[in-house]
């Protein structure tokens, strides 16, 4: 069975039709990048699998999730799923710490004592372990995105959503988030990566999706889709950007 | 108390007609009414209207004060007087609220359609007045080409406007005598039309006029009671105020506020300063507690319509806009007269001042505290309500920990500001009667004539409370928002 399941999925935006009728199987532990022009659609089919955005249209099934069920509390659905933005998003009225432990205490997932604990070792597994005490404001960008996947990891997810979670970074910051994420495929996390990183979606992709004007183009293993990509748009973009 | 008392005075009227008695009365009429003595009356008041009713040291005294006591003493009943105002005294007589009104009250026909009016304890009247080094005008004939000041709606006003074709001068309206006067003395204008005793009252006490021309007959003033009730209150005034005008305590008592020249006790700033101590500080109390209470509720009222403005609902966001845009466009000082004077006409339901002060403040403060709550709940990046949502917090636990945290550190300079602005808002209040600071000042020299002393006082008193409390908001808003 499939991790994440989309049928049809359709959004607009009032008269701007942005996502045109999807349809992606994602297994689990899949490791999924997508790829395509800006405004192509990715971030909304991205806010859409968290329903973070309503859908207009189609049927998403997350983790066995119907999000169309009226009786399906998304809360709890989101708990399943980490979100990972462009712009990190992080509390800065709270510490690095604070900002890892407020998702399991306030849902009562755990003591503020286990909390912490967690916080602590999701901390150390992105190498921040002397970064607790810190105001975001205070940390460098790379270092903001690593904590916000460990905010994310803390309430234990089983699927993670990444939205170029890597643009708005230095060069020579890259690396260090993409480290994490490459760690956490090995670890077998189901992912859905946006991303401008060829090189990267390359390298940990199980299988790319290239979208473009809100379809799906073209996908399929990273070497079928950047060594032989069979659609004019696709060679166009890829050209553009490699 | 004197409520049993009305009762009895009821049960004694019913048997006086029953029994044919009717006679009884008139043949008692110049011994004391044996109906009022050991009872005690309420009687309702102006706050202040010299030389009939003010505060000397905190102490009601004037000609209505002195003439009440004294005519209960000689008659054998107890008075307490409530200073309530003028309007508010004749609606509390209208609801039962006192027993009796003295307030330098003219005695009209629409008065009289609704009260019992005593025998005129005063002959009022309108008399021109002039600036003390004045030389040229000792009579209307000399006011050609001049202009002269009245209040505005008085019977001086009707007057001078009643002559001043003839004389060919021009009168210009001004709120209350302290000013007129001011305005005399400063040269603006050559000569002031003012209700005799006031005019008499102000001259005795150095306010720098004279009166050149004699006073003009008016109106007459009396003694009231709600039309039915207290009979015998009302006869008792009655005898007792023609004892006093036979044995001459009545006539002392005129001379004591309008004739004998008052010991020219110009004090110097800094007698003033001590002398109005206790009245500012009392006002000052109420300008406190006014903006205490209004910036509460209005706090209140701000983040529940500021929620409101940031709902999906639309029902709720239309509440909060309307609220919004009533409050905020509409003067202040309507509002004030229309929860004081025009509510309770409405509802048929008397509202005491600090009600309606507080009412208004609360509203008013609480418009813009929806405008600021909203502010800065939209000033809060929406990444933030993002990441809150994505990370399973619901909306309730995103708005409290994520989102107001942050909104609360961007709101508070422009609460802090609310808070100032309300504080001086209140001031605004005196004109409803609330007898905060700025009302004290005016009353203050309303008596003395020391208006701008008096100002300059009032202001400074403003001026340091907000800073201090300007100065403690930043120091809490450093403190916990940093
Ligand atoms: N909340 C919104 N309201 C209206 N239009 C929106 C909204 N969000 C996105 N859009 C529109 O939807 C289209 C797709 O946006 P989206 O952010 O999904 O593109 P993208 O592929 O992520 O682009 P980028 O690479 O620049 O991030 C754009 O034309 C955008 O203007
Ligand atoms: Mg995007």
């Amino acid at each position: 069975m499939s991790k994440i399941s989309v049928q049809g999925l359709r959004k607009s935006f009032g008269s701007n039709a942005v996502l045109k009728g999807l349809d992606v199987e994602i297994a689990e532990g899949e490791v999924v990048c997508v790829i395509g022009p800006s405004g192509s659609g990715k971030s909304t089919f991205l806010r859409c699998l968290n329903k973070l955005d309503e859908l207009s249209a189609g049927t998403v099934i997350v983790d066995g999730f119907n999000l169309n069920d009226k009786t399906v509390d998304l809360n709890e659905v989101r708990q399943h799923i980490g979100m990972v933005f462009q712009h990190f998003n992080l509390f800065p009225h709270m510490t690095v710490l604070q900002n890892i432990m407020l998702a399991p205490t306030e849902l009562k997932k755990q003591s503020k004592a286990d909390a912490r604990a967690t916080a602590l070792k999701l901390l150390e597994r992105v190498g921040l372990s002397d970064k607790a005490d810190a105001r975001p404001a205070q940390l460098s960008g790379g270092q903001k995105q690593r904590v916000a996947i460990a905010r994310s990891l803390a309430v234990n997810p089983d699927i993670m959503l990444f939205d170029e979670a890597t643009s708005a970074l230095d060069p020579e910051m890259v690396g260090e988030v993409l480290q994490v994420i490459r760690d956490l495929a090995a670890e077998g996390m189901t992912m859905v990566v946006v991303t401008h990183e060829m090189g990267f979606a390359r390298e940990v992709a199980d299988r790319v999706i290239f979208m473009a004007d809100g379809v799906i183009v073209e996908e399929g293993t990273p070497a079928e889709l950047f060594g032989n990509p069979q659609q004019e748009r696709t060679q166009d973009f890829l050209s553009k950007v490699l | 108390m004197f409520r049993a008392g009305k009762l009895a005075v009821a049960v004694t009227a019913l048997l006086a007609l029953a029994g044919g008695f009717v006679g009884v009365s008139a043949a008692v009429a110049s011994q004391p009414q044996a109906a009022v003595t050991g009872e005690t009356y309420v009687i309702g008041t102006d706050t202040t209207f010299a030389p009939f009713e003010y505060r000397e040291d905190g102490e009601l005294t004037g000609i209505d004060m002195d003439l009440i006591r004294d005519i209960a003493a000689n008659q054998g009943f107890t008075v307490e007087i409530k200073s309530l105002g003028f309007d508010a005294a004749l609606q509390a007589l209208q609801s039962n609220q006192v027993d009796g009104v003295i307030a330098g009250m003219s005695i009209t026909d629409e008065r009289e359609l609704i009260f019992d009016f005593s025998d005129p304890y005063f002959d009022s009247g309108v008399q021109m007045a002039v600036a003390e080094d004045n030389t040229e005008i000792t009579q209307y004939s000399d006011l050609a080409g001049e202009t002269v000041v009245a209040k505005r709606g008085s019977e001086g006003e009707t007057f001078a406007n009643s002559i001043k074709d003839e004389y060919g001068f021009t009168v210009k309206a001004l709120a209350d005598s302290a000013t007129m006067y001011d305005d005399v003395k400063a040269g603006n204008s050559v000569a002031v039309f003012d209700d005799y005793p006031v005019l008499a009252y102000g001259i005795n006490q150095n306010n720098g006029l004279k009166s050149v021309t004699e006073k003009e007959q008016g109106s007459s003033y009396g003694f009231a009671v709600n039309k039915g009730q207290n009979p015998e209150l009302l006869a008792a005034f009655n005898t007792g105020l023609a004892e006093l005008k036979s044995n001459g305590e009545y006539q002392t008592i005129l001379d004591t506020y309008l004739e004998q020249p008052a010991p020219a006790v110009a004090s110097g700033f800094f007698g003033l300063l001590s002398d109005s101590m206790p009245a500012l500080m009392k006002g000052l109390g109420l300008t406190l507690l006014a903006t205490g209470l209004s910036i509460l509720i209005a706090l209140v009222l701000g983040v529940l319509f500021g929620f409101f403005t940031v709902s999906a609902s639309r029902v709720l966001r239309g509440i909060a806009s309307v609220y919004v845009s009533i409050f905020r466009g509409t003067p202040l000082l309507v509002q004030a007269f229309f929860f004081y004077f025009g509510l309770p006409q409405l509802t048929g339901q008397s509202i005491d001042v600090l009600t309606a002060g507080v009412l208004t403040l609360s509203l008013n403060a609480g418009a813009y505290m929806t405008e600021i709550v909203r502010g800065g709940i939209q000033s809060v990046d929406p990444g933030q309500t993002e990441a809150g949502r994505s990370l399973g917090l619901g909306y309730v636990t995103t708005m409290r920990r994520v989102v107001l945290p942050q909104a609360v550190k961007i709101m508070t300079p422009s609460f802090i500001n609310q808070f100032v602005m309300t504080l001086k808002d209140t001031s605004l209040l005196a004109v409803i009667g609330f007898a905060e600071l700025t009302y004290q000042g005016q009353q203050i020299y309303a008596a003395n004539f020391r208006t701008g002393e008096t100002l300059l006082i009032v202001a400074a008193l403003y001026f340091i409370v907000i800073n201090l409390l300007t100065m403690l908001s930043n120091k809490l808003d450093k403190r916990f928002n940093k």
